[in-house]
């Protein structure tokens, strides 16, 4: 007999964005943070496919496969973009970051 | 829980294959490399093993015994030990890696030393993992159980080899990283670079063998390849296969960084290139990688373009255990033609730079492959 | 409680506090590579074995080894206090708490875990494929011009003669 444990996966799904978000919000290190978005991504990718599997059909999956092709094209632009900041600013904080001009 | 055992087993057999091809490629370098410079390569380790006075003994009752083992057990061996010395084996299988276990292990000063310890298990780590999905026999029935003789008998097996070409680039980054010099961040990224330009080619044209078989599973794979010569993957829809069979030549030496894609590890440019830092076992362990990897390549152009087991001209019976040894036998004999043909090309051919190496990667294989993957569709649309 | 759930819960769970709680950024990316691969086993675990590939090689294959490349070019260094002031981890910490109490209430007592026979839906390569080119093609299509899109914009932005006229 096989137990369904798609609403362990959300639980679990649930706490790794709280820990995504919380890092999000006090992470100073521009990239890290970024990979704390990551964090949440993933988490979000975990609730769909649990969710999929428990209503039945394949679309959930099908979104994960977008939700991933987005999530690539952000890292390439996000990362360009702090490579950018940095050769300008010297620094990776956030807190730098604190003016429209440079 | 059978299930579970059963796989223990088998990954232990594959295991033990794995590191045996990759000490047979450390010995056909070794020796292969000296023919190939017209030198005679290591041949002195070993071979003045003699019996001379080994077991001898006075006592007229212990005679007899002595006379026996030393005539017909010790005298045998030590000439067959002899015989291998003369050849390389004893210097390259032994010697080398006794001096590497033995050695000095250091790290740099500054470094995280887990990390830099992480380095070579990040290399060596996936290759060792593909080579769960590799079918190595035709299935037999032995003792009334039908054995597969694959350890992951998952759907999916290309894609999980495109998956750990992938994490093998973690080894290199992390390798150069923790060296903490110039040099050895530079080879790093330079090898790390090479790695993901060529693996845009390469999943490119596994995607183009995938369209013929029409399946991911690689035991599949090489049961459509059965019946004749022409069954081949290497002569469907032809020139496609012939093509879709060079791309991945190319790629699989740039992708374990051999032949003339060595860049990164030239001796003669930077230092050792990412493995500067390392010495004794961690060294060992990412030369051992990269021969296991070379085996691993041999294996992936056997499986889908020369028929991996299916002997050329002969049906074998299904399910018997003498055709299952047979398979593995014809199997193992095209893994080293391979696995040869690598070595000579590595030790024949110089090295390009690196310009003209990304050139090839980005400007010459991606378009050739995208070209063959368009014509190899439109083939199989027509037929 | 299985085996599996309990293994992979403390790896994603771990991995997560490990990107977030440490000073070093290349250990935060090494752990957030160990995540990804979690993630990758609960794909496989939840039976959809494609998608577990492509996370494989998309994720940690590709966008990890991306972040990491950029960590050493930039020689990111360590903080020394990694969780802000204790009112911004005070407010975080209340907040997430009642996200997860809130959502998880909804979800779980919506969807209680159930003794039952586990779907036979596997995600197969063929199963997804055929969706994502038949019902799905115009996203499947549009997200082909996204990455160029992030491409172009990213080869851009990340140029270094940047201003005066660039090539």
């Amino acid at each position: 007999m096989n137990m369904d444990y798609s609403g362990h996966y959300v639980l679990l799904s649930l706490v790794m964005f709280a820990i995504g978000a919380t890092g999000f919000v006090v992470r100073r290190n521009a990239i890290v943070a970024f990979m704390c978005l990551e964090l949440m991504l993933n988490a979000a990718n975990i609730a769909f496919v649990a969710l999929s599997r428990r209503v039945g059909n394949l679309d959930g999956e099908i979104v994960v496969f977008f939700v991933m092709v987005v999530a690539a094209a952000e890292a390439a632009v996000g990362l360009a973009i702090i490579l950018a900041m940095f050769r300008n600013l010297e620094s990776t904080e956030t807190s730098e970051a604190s003016q429209l001009r440079l | 829980m059978n299930a579970v055992i059963g796989i223990f087993i088998k990954g232990f057999i594959v295991q033990q294959v794995t590191l045996g091809l990759a000490s047979f490629c450390t010995w056909v370098e070794r020796k292969g490399s000296a023919l190939i410079q017209d030198r005679v390569g290591a041949n002195r380790a070993g071979t003045n093993l003699v019996v001379g006075d080994l077991l001898k003994t006075n006592n007229l009752f212990l005679k007899p015994f002595s006379l026996a083992i030393r005539l017909l057990v010790l005298a045998p061996v030590f000439a067959v030990i002899r015989f291998l010395g003369s050849i390389g084996v004893i210097n390259t299988l032994l010697n080398d890696a006794l001096k590497a276990l033995l050695k000095e292990d250091f790290v740099p000063a500054g470094t995280n030393v887990f990390l830099h310890a992480l380095g070579p298990f990040m290399a060596v780590f996936p290759v060792f993992l593909a080579f769960a999905v590799i079918p190595l026999a035709p299935d037999a029935v032995i003792f009334g159980v039908p054995i597969r003789f694959q350890v992951a008998e998952i759907s999916t097996g290309v894609l999980f080899l495109l998956a750990m070409g992938s994490i093998a680039v973690y080894g290199v980054v992390l390798a150069g990283w923790t060296g903490n010099n110039k040099f050895s961040l530079m080879g790093a990224l330079r090898a790390a670079a090479q790695m993901i330009s060529y693996e845009l080619a390469m999943g490119i044209a596994f995607a183009t063998i995938v369209l013929h078989f029409s399946t991911f599973d690689l035991y599949q794979i090489i049961d459509a390849q059965g019946g004749s010569l022409f069954n081949w993957g290497v002569w469907f829809m032809f020139p496609t296969g012939f093509i879709a069979f060079i791309i991945l030549f190319i790629v699989g030496m740039a992708e374990t960084k051999r032949g003339p894609f060595d860049l990164p590890e030239s001796e003669s440019e930077l230092v050792a290139g990412y493995f500067t830092e390392y010495s004794g076992m961690k060294f060992l362990l990412f030369w051992l990688g990269e021969f296991a990897e070379i085996a691993l390549f041999s294996i992936v152009l056997t499986t889908f373009f020369f028929g991996g087991w299916h002997v050329p001209f002969v049906t074998l019976p299904e399910g018997a255990w003498w055709a299952a040894l047979i398979g593995h036998g014809v199997f193992m004999g095209k893994v080293l033609f391979f696995c040869v043909l690598q070595i000579t090309i590595r030790w024949t051919l110089p090295r390009f730079r690196y310009d003209q190496l990304m050139n090839i990667g980005w400007k010459m294989l991606l378009p050739l492959s995208i070209i063959n993957l368009l014509a190899a569709a439109v083939f199989k649309l027509l037929s | 409680m299985s085996i599996v759930v309990v293994c992979l819960g403390a790896l994603l769970i771990g991995s997560a506090l490990g990107v977030v709680l440490s000073k070093n950024p290349i250990h935060s990316a090494l752990f957030l590579v160990a995540n990804l691969v979690g993630v990758a086993c609960v794909f496989g675990a939840l039976g959809a074995h494609f998608l577990a590939m492509v996370q494989i090689i998309v994720y940690a294959g590709a966008i990890m080894v991306l972040v990491i490349f950029v960590l050493m070019l930039l020689n990111a260094k360590s903080e020394q206090r990694t969780l802000g002031t204790y009112f911004q981890l005070i407010g975080a910490g209340v907040a997430s708490l009642i996200f997860i109490g809130v959502v998880g209430q909804e979800v779980l007592v919506q969807w209680p875990v159930q003794v039952g026979p586990a779907e036979a839906l596997v995600g197969s390569v063929e199963a997804v494929g055929q969706l994502l080119y038949t019902e799905y093609l115009l996203p499947f299509e549009a997200a082909g011009v996204l990455l160029m899109a992030a491409l172009v914009g990213a080869a851009m932005l990340a140029k270094t003669n940047y201003g005066k006229g660039g090539r």
